[in-house]
């Protein structure tokens, strides 16, 4: 068993850092407030190619693999959860275009997305559901060499931007959930204004409304009435992103009471004096790192798995820690911070709303939990 | 031409800790020097302008090939590194250095960072220059090539110059020259497929001289708090001035 990253890994993980903290972290107050990731960064992120990096060469891609991957979504998350949201659903629709597009497809899809100049998107959760294919109510009904899209699509990352979008709609005929890919901003596709969220803010979140779209009949991905490999894949793999982004939370809160247990002086001593503080800062680098090798293997599993149901389960068990884990180290953190915690100049209150974010989406907790313990008690 | 980067590998200055005023070293990673990187800049920014090839030369431990795919991924298109476990003080890295970029053919330009990230004895570039009988040019912001001759602006501390030096020369950047470009993602994993040449020092064919200065020790400044406590605003300032601070009154 070998827990050491290789040279290249190591560099992947200092470039993001540097990247983060050069260009992102001088507009990250404006990207909390504007919720919206200027374009340089975008362009930046794109020409470090961080939009392709779990895509193979021959697609454009960089073809690094998860474990790259999630250490340098680690490190833009430390520093704005917005950008790297965003690089997270981003590589959910992408892969679930790698993975089960043809080689037309692929060839038309992915590699403008995997050089950044395509964002793009993953589109399951309706009003009526995020976490059960059976109550999905858009539909898709053939239509000659198209089928008909018609529905609303809620909280959708990433569906601002131009570029593909893999989305489950009922197909008529079958009745089951089917995976097409649609071009975003096509005739009959059209947004809501942004969601203005708790947390993670700059990544682009918007419901989707589909009037009469249609969609070429080439461009159903996988087979008709068989999007729920798909979904499972999907929402597996998806977690890989989602889990970095909590992790980097998780660093930074870390990061944020050591630097202020050093600073913070009472009596003339530094807080870090006093065993109480002790004990907190003791407590989340614990926290820190069961939830750093969680998530790093779950990016060596996403790169040597091909069981996608084993694979599901892992997902599903590392989502739940490492989420909620986000969720204690940001309290303890904020612990350290005392009152000054509370207030909108300190890093901490990002963290804290932004750690907030991760029990929520991509499959609420508690179908994490029902994933596992249905595999455990089968 | 090829213009050469001598580059240290050094360990990760932000991860050494102190313990009894002394540096501890074991296991902290190995990187290269930040002005360093600048020299490495200057050079691709170069090669981009002119038909040539950037060729990065170091010394360093057992590690450093490893630690040269950093530069690489920046730009270098070929590392050429001599393996040397131990201590080595300026004079020798100089008489490594020069025995390496010797055996590069047509060498237009060899570039150094001002000082190293670790010691910044300021020293290899001078030494490398007298050893190859190559003009020198140090605290170099601006690098301009034309034909034959490098037009460079050197930062002093009350004035800048401007230089015109016949090529081959020794130039040594200063960290005002440029901003090192991070390395995306696709430079980083092909930088171990780039040609390399890892030489044992005795494969050199150069003799190394023996080591003329002895380091006796080698301690982080002790820095003491004086928990003077004062009670207004005037008593501040006094105590200040006494110090030395203030001097504005
Ligand atoms: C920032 C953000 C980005 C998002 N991006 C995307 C995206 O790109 N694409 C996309 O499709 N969706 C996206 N979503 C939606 C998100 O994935 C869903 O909202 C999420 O899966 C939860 O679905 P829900 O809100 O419908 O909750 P529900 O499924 O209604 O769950 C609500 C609560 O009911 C309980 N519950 C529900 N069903 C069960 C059950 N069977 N057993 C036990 N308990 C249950 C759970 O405890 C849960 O807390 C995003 C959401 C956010 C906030």
């Amino acid at each position: 068993m070998d827990f050491n990253l290789s040279k290249e890994e190591i560099l992947i993980q200092k470039m993001a850092r540097d990247y983060a903290e050069q260009a992102i972290l001088p507009v990250a107050d404006q990207i909390e407030k504007d919720n919206r990731v200027p374009d340089d960064i975008m362009a930046g992120l794109a020409e470090l190619d961080l939009f392709g990096m779990t895509v193979p060469e021959e697609f454009g891609g960089a073809g690094a693999g998860y474990v790259p991957y999630v250490l340098a979504m680690e490190q833009i998350a430390r520093v704005s959860s917005g950008p790297a949201m965003i690089i997270s659903a981003h590589n959910l629709g992408l892969g679930a275009l790698v993975n089960f597009g043809t080689d037309e497809q692929k060839a038309k899809f992915v590699p403008q997305a995997a050089k950044g100049e395509h964002i793009a998107s993953f589109a399951f959760t309706e009003p009526g559901t995020g976490s059960d294919p059976k109550q999905l109510t858009t539909s898709a009904v053939r239509g000659g060499d198209h089928f008909v899209l018609n529905g609303t699509k809620r909280f959708i990352t990433n569906a601002s931007y131009k570029g593909p979008l893999v989305l489950f709609a009922i197909e008529a005929e079958s009745g089951q959930p089917t995976a097409f890919v649609v071009e975003k901003h096509c005739p009959g596709y059209s947004v809501s204004k942004p969601w203005s969220k708790l947390g993670w803010h700059g990544g682009d979140l918007v419901d989707i409304y589909l009037k009469d779209v249609q969609v070429p009949v080439e461009n159903v991905l996988g087979k008709i009435g068989d999007g729920y490999p798909i979904l499972q894949y999907g929402i597996a793999f998806g977690k890989i992103g989602m889990n970095s982004v909590a992790l980097g939370t998780t660093l930074a809160a870390f990061e944020l009471a050591v630097k202020y247990a050093k600073e913070k002086t009472h009596r003339g001593q530094p807080i870090a004096k006093f065993q109480a503080i002790q004990m907190k800062v003791a407590e989340i680098a614990g926290i820190y790192e069961s939830s750093r090798w969680l998530a790093y293997r779950l990016g060596f599993l996403a790169n040597n798995t091909k069981n996608y149901r084993e694979f599901a389960k892992e997902a599903a068990l590392a989502k739940w820690v490492i989420a909620r884990n986000a969720q204690e180290a940001t309290r303890i953190s904020m612990d350290v911070h005392g009152s000054y915690g509370l207030m909108e100049d300190y890093e901490i209150t990002r963290i804290y709303r932004d750690a907030a974010m991760g029990p929520q989406v991509e499959g609420v907790i508690h179908m994490q939990q029902v994933i596992l313990a249905g595999d455990i008690l089968r | 031409m090829n213009i050469v980067v001598a580059m240290k590998e050094i360990p990760d200055i932000q991860q050494i800790r102190i313990r009894n005023r002394k540096p501890v070293t074991d296991d902290v990673p190995r990187t290269l020097g930040n002005i360093d990187k600048n020299a490495l800049e200057a050079a691709v920014q170069i090669k981009e302008k002119t038909d040539s090839q950037v060729i990065v030369v170091g010394v360093g431990s057992s590690e450093v090939e490893d630690t040269f795919k950093e530069a690489l991924a920046a730009g270098g298109d070929e590392a050429r590194l001599v393996v040397w476990d131990g201590e080595l003080e300026s004079s020798q890295s100089a008489q490594l250095l020069a025995a390496l970029i010797t055996k590069i053919d047509s060498v237009g330009l060899i570039l150094f960072g001002e000082g190293s990230g670790d010691n910044y004895s300021s020293q290899v570039g001078s030494r490398v220059a007298q050893i190859l009988g190559l003009p020198q040019v140090g605290y170099v912001n601006r690098i301009e090539i034309e034909g034959s001759t490098a037009r460079v602006t050197r930062s002093l501390e009350d004035c800048e110059q401007d230089l015109e030096v016949a090529l081959p020369a020794v130039i040594m950047v200063s960290s005002d020259i440029n901003t090192a470009r991070i390395p995306s993602v696709t430079q980083i994993l092909k930088a171990g497929k780039k040609p390399k040449e890892v030489l044992a020092a005795n494969e050199l064919g150069v003799a190394i001289p023996a080591a003329q200065v002895e380091t006796i020790s080698n301690l982080a400044p002790e820095m003491e708090r004086r928990q003077i406590s004062v009670k207004t605003i005037s008593d501040l300032v006094k105590a200040l001035a006494d110090e030395g601070f203030g001097g504005g009154r």
